[in-house]
C-alpha cells in the first residue's frame, strides 16, 4: 500500500515539475563550461595529460624481496629526472609491495640510469619494464585519440537520428550523451585524474553506454503507444536503472580489484564510474523531462 | 520443464563448442616435447633443416616432456671440454650434431591454447620507427621493413615482427610507422639494429673505397679461417678487459680496382717494428662516425685484391665481458656490410619493453575480477526478479560470449592485450544491458505475446548496438594501432552479441517464461 502511495505522489510531483528538474542538470552543465573555461585559461589543455600523452616514460621495477620506499626514492631522483611521479603496486591480498611505477618526461635510457644508480644493480627485462614515448609522437596521439572521440560521436549522432527521425528526440538522446562526457571530463578534472591514452579510450566506451539507456527510454517514450506515458517512463525506468545499478557494480567490484594493478584497466573503470553516475541523472530527469515534454506536446497537438 | 531447443539456442550452442575446439585444439594437440621457436640461421642445425615450430621430442632418445626435461639434458650435457654428439629427435625428423657448445637454438613448452597474449601480458619489446626530419610514405615505410627484415635475419633474430603500420584509413594520409614487435626476451642488440642506418664506409684519405651493402661487398665470411676472437691476456687498463674481432670480406671487382687506383698513388713508409706500411690507414666509418682504421701492407700498393680482412675490438669489465661485447660488435659489423645502410636516418619515436613477470599476476588478477563482475550481475539480477531461473542463464551467456568472443580472437590471431580485455569487459558490459532489457520485456503485463515483446525488445538492442559499434570505428586507426585491440574486440563481443548470444538468450527465456 505504502508503495502505491508513494508511486502515486510521485507521479504528482513528477507531473507538476518535470520541467524544472531539468534545472538540476543545466545548472551542472553551466558550472562545468565555468569549471572548464579557467581550466583551459591556465592549462591550455582540456585534461590533466599522463606521460603517455605528453611524451615521457614510464618504468615499472618489480620488487623481489625487500620494499622500496617511495619517499626515499622520490627525494633521490626527483632532481635527476623531470617531473618524476612514483606509485606502488601491492598485492590484493597481502598488501605486500610487488612493483613500483616511476613516471617521469625523460627518455628512458637517462631513467634506466639513474634507477640503477639508486637501486645499485641493473635493469633487465626480467626484473623491470620501460615504456617510452617521443613528444612528438604523443602530442600526435592525443590529437588523433581527440579527433577519434569526435568523429565516433558524429557517427553515433548519424546513427540516433536514422533512428528516431525525428529531431527533438534525437537531440536529446544526443545531448545526454554530450553531457554525461562533459560532466565525468569536469569531475576527472577536479579529481586531478592524469588521462592516458586509455583514459580516452575509456570516454569512448562512455559514448556506447551512456546511448543505451537514453534509447530505451525514448523508444518506449515515443514508439509505444500501450498505457499512460507515465507508466511507459516508469517502466523504461525499471529497466534502464537495473542497466546502470548492474553496470555501476561490477565495475566498482573490478576496480577494487584491479586496484593499482594496472593503470590501464583501473583508468578505465574509473571514468567508467564517474560517467555512468552522471548518467543516471542525465538519462532520467534530462532526457525523461524533455522528451515527456515532447511527448504531451504532441499529444495535445493531436488531441486539437 | 520441457527442453525444446530453438534453432537459435543450436546456433549459439555450435558456435560455442565451435569456438572452444579453435581455442583449445592447437596444432600441437596430445602432442609431447617441446616447441622450438628460433633457429640460428648460421648454425650446422639450421643447414641439416631444423626449423621453428618443429616439436622436439626427444634428445639422445630420451623423451621431452616440457622445457625442464630440456634444460636439464642440456646442461649435464654442455659446456663440454670436446665435442660431443647430441641426437634430436622432432616431429620434422631426427638431426644429429657434434659440438662442444649447446644448440644455437630456443624452445618453449607447447601452447595450451591458440591463444596468443599481447606484450603487455606476455613480456617483449616493441618499438615504433619513424625517419629522423622527413615524413616516410606508405612505399618507403614497405622499403623500411624489407631492409630491417633482412637485416634482423642475417643477424639471426627469427622470432620478430615488422610491418608497416599507419594511423589514417585513407592511404597516402596520416603517419606511417615501422612497427616491431618481439615477442618474449628483448634482444640486447634490437634498439641498435632497429634504428641504426648502419651505413658503413671505408675511406682512404677522403676517398671512398667501398660501402657497405651487396653492391661492394659479394661475401662476409662468418665462420672459417681469418675469422675469431682473440683476447690479449692481462690487457687491464681503466676499461677493464679487451678483446679483437677479426673477419674477412670479399668485394666486387669494382671496389677492388678503386682501392687500387688509390694506394697506387700512397707512399710506402716504414713502421718502428720494420714492417713496411702505406703512408695512409683505411679508415672505416660507421653513420659517418669514425669507427677504426686498418693499416694497408705495403705489398698492396696498386694491387688489385678482392679480399680484406676487417678487425676491431670490445670491452668489458670481465673478460667474458670483453669477449661476448667483441663478439656482437663482429656480427653487428657482419651484418650492417651484408645488408648496407637503410634508406633513411631513423629515429624510435615509441619502445615499450615489458618483464614477464608481472603478465602473469595481472592475468589472475583479471580473472578474479571478471568472475567477481559476473557474481555481482547475478546478485543484482536475483534481487531484482528473485528467481534463479533467471539468474543463472545471464551468467551462462556472458560465460559464452567471453569464450566465442576469444575463439574468433584465436582464429583471426588477434593477440589479446591489455585494450583487447578491455574491450572484451565493454561488450559483456552491452551484453548484460541488452540481458536486462530482454528479461523485463518479456515480464511486461501488457497483451502481447511473448514473441512480440523479445522482437520489441530487439529493436532498442539493435539501436544501441549500432550506436556503439559505429563509435568504435575511428580507433581502429587512431595511436597507430596500438588500441586496435579494445576496437577489435568489443566489436567482435558486441556483433557475436547481438547476432548469436542474445537471440539465444531471448528464446532461454522465453523457454522458462512459458
Amino acid at each position: 500500500m505504502e508503495k502505491g502511495k508513494f508511486k502515486e505522489r510521485f507521479t504528482k510531483f513528477h507531473d507538476k515539475n518535470y520541467k524544472l528538474l531539468i534545472l538540476i542538470p543545466v545548472a551542472l552543465l553551466l558550472f562545468g563550461f565555468v569549471y572548464m573555461g579557467f581550466f583551459y585559461s591556465q592549462h591550455h589543455d582540456f585534461i590533466y595529460k599522463d606521460v603517455s600523452l605528453t611524451g615521457g616514460t614510464t618504468a615499472t621495477v618489480n620488487v623481489i624481496d625487500k620494499p622500496i620506499d617511495i619517499n626515499n626514492l622520490k627525494n633521490a631522483i626527483s632532481g635527476k629526472l623531470e617531473g618524476v611521479n612514483i606509485r606502488e603496486i601491492s598485492d590484493l591480498i597481502t598488501n605486500k609491495q610487488t612493483a613500483i611505477v616511476v613516471e617521469t618526461k625523460s627518455d628512458s635510457q637517462i631513467t634506466k640510469t639513474v634507477l640503477e644508480n639508486y637501486l645499485g644493480y641493473s635493469l633487465d627485462e626480467q626484473n623491470s619494464s620501460f615504456e617510452f614515448t617521443r613528444s612528438g609522437l604523443s602530442e600526435n596521439f592525443y590529437k588523433q585519440l581527440l579527433i577519434a572521440v569526435l568523429i565516433a560521436f558524429v557517427l553515433m549522432a548519424i546513427v540516433v537520428f536514422i533512428q528516431f527521425k525525428t529531431i527533438v528526440p534525437s537531440l536529446t538522446v544526443i545531448s545526454c550523451a554530450f553531457a554525461d562526457i562533459f560532466m565525468t571530463l569536469v569531475t576527472a578534472n577536479i579529481l586531478g585524474l592524469q588521462i592516458s591514452t586509455a583514459g580516452i579510450v575509456a570516454f569512448l566506451m562512455l559514448i556506447g553506454y551512456s546511448v543505451d539507456t537514453d534509447i530505451l527510454l525514448t523508444t518506449k517514450a515515443i514508439k509505444r503507444d500501450n498505457g499512460s506515458l507515465n507508466k511507459r517512463l516508469f517502466e523504461s525506468f525499471k529497466t534502464g536503472i537495473t542497466m546502470t545499478l548492474t553496470a555501476i557494480f561490477s565495475v566498482s567490484v573490478s576496480l577494487i580489484i584491479i586496484g593499482s594493478f594496472s593503470s590501464i584497466l583501473s583508468q578505465i573503470f574509473t571514468i567508467m564510474l564517474i560517467g555512468l553516475i552522471f548518467d543516471i541523472i542525465n538519462t532520467w530527469v534530462t532526457n525523461a523531462s524533455i522528451i515527456k515534454w515532447y511527448a504531451l506536446k504532441k499529444q495535445k497537438k493531436h488531441e486539437a | 520443464m520441457k527442453l525444446k531447443f530453438t534453432w537459435k539456442i543450436w546456433l549459439w550452442l555450435i558456435f560455442l563448442i565451435l569456438a572452444l575446439i579453435s581455442i583449445f585444439i592447437t596444432p600441437t594437440f596430445l602432442q609431447k616435447g617441446v616447441l622450438v621457436k628460433s633457429v640460428n640461421q648460421n648454425s650446422s642445425i639450421f643447414e641439416q633443416g631444423l626449423r621453428t615450430e618443429q616439436v622436439i621430442t626427444a634428445i639422445d632418445g630420451k623423451t621431452i616432456n616440457n622445457v625442464d626435461d630440456y634444460f636439464k639434458i642440456m646442461q649435464s650435457k654442455f659446456p663440454a671440454t670436446e665435442n660431443v654428439k647430441t641426437i634430436i629427435t622432432t616431429s620434422g625428423g631426427e638431426y644429429s650434431i657434434y659440438s662442444n657448445k649447446v644448440p644455437e637454438i630456443t624452445v618453449s613448452n607447447l601452447p595450451k591454447t591458440n591463444l596468443k597474449t599481447g606484450l603487455d601480458l606476455s613480456g617483449g619489446a616493441r618499438a615504433l620507427v619513424q625517419a629522423k626530419d622527413h615524413k616516410l610514405t606508405s612505399s618507403e615505410v614497405n622499403d623500411l621493413v624489407n631492409v630491417v627484415s633482412n637485416r634482423l635475419n642475417v643477424y639471426g633474430f627469427s622470432d620478430i615482427s615488422i610491418k608497416a603500420v599507419s594511423d589514417s584509413p585513407i592511404p597516402g594520409r596520416g603517419n606511417n610507422y615501422m612497427s616491431v614487435e618481439a615477442a618474449g626476451k628483448t634482444p640486447k642488440e634490437l634498439e641498435n639494429l632497429i634504428s641504426q642506418q648502419g651505413k658503413f664506409e671505408a675511406k682512404i684519405g677522403n676517398e671512398t673505397v667501398f660501402i657497405g651493402g651487396e653492391k661492394d661487398i659479394t661475401n662476409v665470411a662468418r665462420s672459417g679461417q681469418g675469422v675469431g676472437i682473440s683476447c690479449p691476456s692481462g690487457q687491464s687498463g681503466v676499461n677493464g678487459y679487451y678483446c679483437q674481432f677479426q673477419f674477412t670480406i670479399s668485394m666486387s671487382q669494382k671496389a677492388a680496382e678503386r682501392q687500387a687506383a688509390i694506394t697506387n698513388n700512397l707512399s710506402v713508409v716504414s713502421s718502428s717494428s720494420g714492417k713496411n706500411y702505406l703512408s695512409k690507414p683505411l679508415d672505416l666509418y660507421l653513420d659517418d662516425k669514425f669507427y677504426s682504421n686498418l693499416s694497408i701492407s705495403s705489398d698492396l700498393k696498386g694491387q688489385v685484391t678482392t679480399q680484406i680482412s676487417i678487425e676491431g675490438s670490445g670491452t668489458g669489465l670481465t673478460l667474458q665481458d670483453a669477449s661476448n661485447a667483441a663478439q656482437d660488435e663482429m656480427k653487428k659489423l657482419q651484418t650492417v656490410l651484408m645488408t648496407g645502410s637503410l634508406p633513411f636516418q631513423l629515429e624510435i619515436v615509441k619502445i615499450d619493453t615489458i618483464s614477464p613477470t608481472l603478465g602473469q599476476t595481472f592475468t589472475k588478477y583479471i580473472l578474479i575480477a571478471g568472475v567477481a563482475s559476473l557474481l555481482t550481475v547475478v546478485v543484482i539480477i536475483f534481487i531484482k526478479y528473485k528467481k534463479w531461473k533467471l539468474a543463472i542463464p545471464p551468467l551462462i551467456i556472458c560465460t559464452s560470449e567471453i569464450i566465442i568472443t576469444l575463439g574468433i580472437a584465436a582464429i583471426i590471431k588477434q593477440d589479446l592485450d591489455l585494450p583487447g580485455i578491455a574491450g572484451i569487459l565493454a561488450a559483456i558490459g552491452t551484453g548484460v544491458d541488452d540481458q536486462i532489457v530482454v528479461l523485463d520485456e518479456a515480464r511486461t503485463k501488457e497483451a502481447l505475446s511473448i514473441k512480440q515483446r523479445i522482437k520489441r525488445a530487439f529493436t532498442i538492442i539493435l539501436g544501441a548496438y549500432f550506436t556503439a559499434a559505429v563509435s568504435l570505428l575511428p580507433l581502429l586507426w587512431a595511436g597507430a594501432g596500438l588500441l586496435k585491440g579494445f576496437a577489435i574486440m568489443s566489436l567482435i563481443g558486441i556483433t557475436l552479441g547481438v547476432l548469436i548470444t542474445r537471440p539465444a538468450f531471448a528464446d532461454i527465456v522465453n523457454m522458462i517464461e512459458e
